[in-house]
């Protein structure tokens, strides 16, 4: 009787003691595509002071000193672009890159999308109010937290982006979505046998 | 060995190998390979278990709806950017920041907001979220590394960055966690069926479907679900007590739109409303003292149906912005 109890108590331990996933550490390292100059600063390096700069820092952009205070207006669209994506069978680009058709063509509609939204740089600077910009200048250490109380009264950093395109962009999500269903299911049938 | 004890047994060692998992693994094998002990085998869990993270490369102007790693490289100055996540209505999606190389000094920032924002107008809107709108942004450039993951209060966040330097970026690692009563939400399609359940708090939910719908309630419950229902309404609509509401709107925000019809008796059986808007908000208002439960179905409306105003519609308000 007792050795009954003790093996499934030690039975049931075992079964609910919770194991740890096994999942392969992310190694940090450059982020793909970066120059490997030393003025490029490394990521962990980030928060530190940089060792020197090979140049003046220009003067900060309005749009940072002002914080949260400005809309990134990216202009209204009332047409939609041309390219649209159909969603595809075929697995996506995570065992290598096999729909180049499919992300080219969402490539190639967010960058149509973005030609459209943008604005030149200049005309959002000068959103800025020129009172504000003189002010931040002036203010020198208490800026920051000057700053920071002004920044809870104003609009929060925001989207121009209309309903249409929204929807446009949540279907193409979804398209890719379940194409990386699709891609898993297979690799299941694939495993466990049809 | 006794009988009872033996089949105690057999049924631990079935169930250890269920929880296991080797159980899935039925390989059809050659009778000269078959392995008796096969379903003991560790190694295919891990097959199962080893799949890559879903990777790609993040646009400037993107929307994601699966879990994964994203990385963003400017190959320009990229000014204006933002990132929509949606998950499934039951969960939360959690951002974890990799890999950031960005230089804030020089005019970069990465934000992440909990929600959605377009236009000024947010999701959740500030009356129904937790926390107040400047808290809701949580900024790299400020927090570092310190606030490395982000978890968000809905299936719905987005980040905002600007990376001035061609080559800079960072990388991101979405996943999403499950929800057991989500209270806000955005669904990822025109059409489906939902059940949002209050149990017993005092909050405000909203369910948000961005496409103009026909809209059926089928079972609202105000109330306890066990043991009585309740005989007299909650106490009035007009914004007192427990109810549900049919928003409609042209904008993002809940607390903006439109109130197309208040609900505070308990039903069953299928009320429906076409509701033309641009978005469509199912939004419940609880006192924290019952449970408060409401499903309903929504389908798209053809273009058709949004022309022709007929029986249980509300085409006027909306049409105008179509």
């Amino acid at each position: 009787m007792r050795l009954r109890l003790l093996v499934s108590a030690g039975v049931l331990l075992v079964a609910l003691l919770p194991c740890p996933p096994c999942r392969a550490l992310l190694s940090r390292g450059p982020v793909p595509g970066a120059r490997k100059a030393p003025q490029v600063p490394q990521p962990l390096d980030f928060l530190q002071p940089q060792p020197e700069q090979p140049q003046q820092p220009q003067p900060r952009p309005v749009l940072l000193r002002m914080g949260e205070e400005y809309f990134l207006r990216l202009g209204n669209l009332n047409k939609s672009p041309a390219a649209r994506l159909s969603p595809e069978s075929s697995p996506l680009a995570g065992d290598g890159g096999s729909r180049p058709s499919a992300d080219q063509a969402a490539a190639n509609f967010f960058r149509a999308l973005l030609q459209q939204l943008q604005l030149p740089r200049s005309s959002l600077d000068s959103r800025a109010g020129p009172a504000e910009r003189g002010a931040a200048d002036a203010r020198g250490g208490h800026q920051e937290a000057l700053e920071r109380e002004r920044r809870s009264e104003e609009p929060p950093i925001s989207l121009d982006l209309t309903f249409h395109l929204l929807r446009e962009v949540l279907e193409m999500a979804r398209a890719e979505q379940l194409a990386q269903q699709a891609h898993s299911n297979r690799k299941l049938m694939e495993i466990i046998g049809k | 060995m006794l009988p009872n004890f033996k089949l105690q047994c057999h049924f631990i060692l079935i169930f250890l190998a269920a929880l296991r998992g080797d159980s899935r693994y039925l390989e059809l094998q050659e009778a000269a390979d078959h392995d008796p002990f096969q379903l003991f085998n560790a190694n295919l869990k891990r097959d199962l278990a080893g799949e890559q993270p879903y990777r790609r490369a993040l646009r400037c102007l993107d929307m994601l709806s699966l879990p994964g790693q994203f990385t963003f490289t400017a190959d320009r100055p990229q000014l204006h950017c933002a990132a929509f996540f949606i998950g499934e209505p039951e969960e939360f999606i959690t951002i974890h920041y990799d890999l950031v190389s960005i230089d804030c000094q020089g005019g970069d920032f990465l934000k992440v907001f909990d929600g959605w924002i377009l236009k000024g107008e947010k999701f959740p809107s500030s009356q129904d979220h937790p926390l107040p709108t400047t808290k809701r942004y949580v900024d790299f450039c400020e927090s570092g590394l310190s606030r490395r993951s982000t978890r968000s209060s809905q299936n719905v966040a987005m980040i905002f960055f600007r990376v001035h330097e061609p080559g800079n970026g960072f990388t991101l690692t979405v996943k999403t966690d499950p929800n057991l009563f989500p209270c806000n939400a955005i669904s990822q399609t025109p059409n489906g069926r939902f059940t949002l359940v209050v149990p017993h708090q005092h909050r405000n939910c909203s369910f948000s479907i961005i496409y103009p719908v026909a809209i059926k309630i089928s079972d609202l419950t105000l109330g306890h679900l066990h043991g009585l229902q309740l005989k007299k309404p909650s106490a009035g609509c007009g914004g007192i007590g427990d109810f549900v509401e049919l928003l409609g709107g042209t904008g993002l925000d809940p607390s903006k739109m439109m109130p197309l019809a208040d609900l505070c008796y308990p039903f069953h059986g299928p009320a429906q409303m076409k509701i033309g808007c641009d978005n469509t908000v199912v939004r419940m208002v609880s006192s924290g003292k019952h449970i408060n439960r409401v499903t309903f179905e929504y389908r798209q409306l053809e273009p058709y149906e949004l022309q022709n105003a007929d029986g249980n519609s509300i085409p006027e308000f909306c049409l105008s912005s179509l």
